[in-house]
């Protein structure tokens, strides 16, 4: 039983290194795709069957791979010593820190409306189309609306900070892939299991507690990973359009105006913006192995 | 004292609709205190439907069910009995010894009393060194010792099995219908188990009702009183084979009135 079960976890360590290796060989293709358009493109774009579809392959569009690293290394301004990666790397955590809250208060809000649907069929038949619809407003028109309500706001000296506006817009995209997904999963479990649970004489919550949520696991961390890039791009979207200052979004845009004089810059902050993206998702991966340490290894494959 | 009284319980799906399913007409049947009994007739004859109805898994349209004196809902409540099905329903989240644990967390014990009762268990069915093991990681046959295990967990009086064995391999199936067997004896457990095969259900029962289906019915009431203990040698034993050709008859009797399918002659 053991030496089966070492194998099986050597197996999975070689999986996930295997996995390591395939994301890193992956980039190494991008780049090199990259730099093969930039030798066989047209200098100033083309067209393909009349339509315009191929991008200019000259440095001002697409910079050399190397430009785009070196940048790091070289200060963000003429003249200043602080070199552009300790600035890029001080947004990228500025945002991380706002996508977390933002991805706590949105899942623990996408998890707190599952259970209400899950207990009321009333509130599943009245909350759902809600949540459906809310994500189709645009972010971008409903980020100065958070930004003046939250202005507003003043609870007994407490005034709202400018930075949980761009958290509430991530949490606003990350709760409702959690919602629907552990919806889904906490009425997973089948009628025999919980027939034994009424043949306990079980509560209502005893059956959450012990039967609904563990069975609703599986469903749940998926749901999580989406909703963690779906707070990343809810911060960073709300960082540009509220303009506030500090983060991965805001450092987007200005080095966009920049983009014909210095035009590798932008891209360092592109990269900190998809590195961000990375350290969340790689979080709720760590989340996930714990969750899932002793499921069945073919469910959660 | 009887464990159980069914008086005139008749059960009905979709009342009053087009597509209602008369499932149980007119029930009575009297379970002594530590009886065997099993339950054995075509499928659709209402066995598992009978056997909620006594766990009070479901409200019988008409009748009266008393289960260990007080009324069905009530010996619910107080888990007075426990139950285990063809699926083991093992929660795959739980280690072994954890799942035994779930119907006593449920009833409010410590965790030093539920980690000695689940230590017994394991040990009544044999698993000991599987406390700590996930059920997916156990055959079948163990699984279904598990279920076993955390069905007689609060040591109930009353054990409802709806074929409990019928996914197993006819070898483990025979240990653990001994198994059973001894556990009840010992324990003093009376059981209604529900089965598709006519010699476990002779070799198990003190008696084997027989039920006729559309709509489900008690057509005969076999009396198996084999001499003697039960085990391996009482399978050669020739009034078993008398008996299983009376609840054999029996059912061709079902049979006539209505097509039996499912019964497994072996
Ligand atoms: N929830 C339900 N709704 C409607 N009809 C039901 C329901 N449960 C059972 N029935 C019907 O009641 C009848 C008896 O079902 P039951 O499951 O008790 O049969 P069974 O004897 O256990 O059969 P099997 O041997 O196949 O397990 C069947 O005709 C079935 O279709
Ligand atoms: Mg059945």
């Amino acid at each position: 039983m053991t030496t089966v079960a070492t194998i099986k976890k050597n197996r999975e360590t070689v999986r996930r290194v295997r996995r390591a290796i395939l994301f890193v060989v992956s980039l190494l293709f991008v780049a090199v795709a990259w730099e093969l358009y930039k030798a066989v493109g047209p200098e100033a774009g083309g067209k393909i069957f009349g339509w315009k579809l191929l991008p200019r392959s000259n440095n001002n569009a697409m910079p050399h791979v190397w430009d785009m690293l070196m940048r790091y290394n070289r200060p963000e301004l003429r003249g200043s010593d602080r070199k552009i990666w300790s600035v890029v790397l001080a947004g990228a955590w500025f945002s991380f820190r706002l996508a977390l809250v933002g991805f706590a208060i949105g899942s623990t809000l996408g998890l707190g409306l599952s259970i209400l649907m899950a207990r009321f069929k009333i509130a599943e038949r009245g909350i759902l189309p809600y949540l459906v619809v809310s994500q189709t407003v645009p972010l971008i028109a409903l980020a100065p609306l958070v930004v003046s309500w939250g202005g507003k706001l003043h609870i007994a000296g407490w005034t709202w900070p400018r930075w949980m506006s761009a958290a509430v817009l991530g949490a606003f995209l990350a709760f409702f892939p959690v919602a629907v997904g552990a919806l889904k999963g906490l009425t997973s479990a089948p009628l025999a299991s919980h027939e034994l649970m009424d043949s306990y004489a079980a509560s209502w919550w005893q059956t959450l507690r012990k039967l609904r949520f563990p069975a609703a696991i599986p469903f749940i961390v998926p749901s999580l990973k989406l909703a963690a890039s779906a707070s990343v791009i809810g911060v960073v979207v709300a960082e540009i359009s509220t303009g506030l200052k500090g983060g991965i979004g805001r450092l987007i845009i200005e080095y966009a105006r920049e983009a014909t004089g210095d035009p590798a810059k932008v891209f360092t902050a592109v990269f900190g913006a998809a590195a961000l993206g990375l350290a969340m998702s790689g979080l709720v991966t760590l989340a996930d192995i714990y969750m899932m340490r002793n499921r069945p290894k073919e469910a959660s494959a | 004292m009887s464990a159980i009284e069914i008086t005139n319980i008749s059960q009905a799906f979709n009342l009053g609709m087009s597509n209602q399913v008369d499932a149980l007409t007119d029930i009575n049947l009297s379970i002594a205190s530590g009886e065997f009994v099993s339950l054995i007739g075509p499928s659709g004859c209402g066995k598992s439907t009978l056997l909620r109805l006594i766990a009070n898994l479901l409200v019988p349209t008409s009748g009266a069910i008393v289960v260990n004196g007080k009324s069905a809902k009530q010996a619910r409540l107080d888990q007075d009995y426990g139950m285990a099905f063809q699926q083991s329903g093992l929660f795959e989240w739980r280690t072994v010894a954890k799942n035994i644990e779930l119907p006593l967390e449920l009833k409010g014990w410590d965790k030093t009393r539920r980690q000695a009762r689940a230590t017994e268990m394991l040990e009544l069915v044999k698993l000991s060194d599987f406390a700590n093991h996930f059920p997916w990681q156990l055959s079948g046959g163990m699984q279904q010792r598990v279920a076993i295990a955390r069905a007689l967990a609060v040591h109930p009086s009353l054990l409802l099995m709806d074929e409990p064995f019928g996914a197993l391999d006819e070898m483990t199936r025979e240990h653990m219908q001994s198994e059973l067997l001894s556990i009840c004896r010992a324990s003093g457990t009376t059981v209604v188990f529900v089965t598709h095969s006519i010699p476990e259900a002779v070799y198990l029962s003190n008696r084997v009702v027989v039920m006729s289906p559309r709509p489900g019915r008690v057509a005969e009431i076999v009396d198996v009183s084999i001499e003697g203990e039960r085990n391996d040698a009482t399978r050669d034993n020739a009034v078993f084979f008398q008996r299983i050709t009376a609840v054999r008859e029996a059912l061709r009797g079902v049979e006539m009135s209505d097509h039996v399918r499912g019964i497994e002659d072996r």
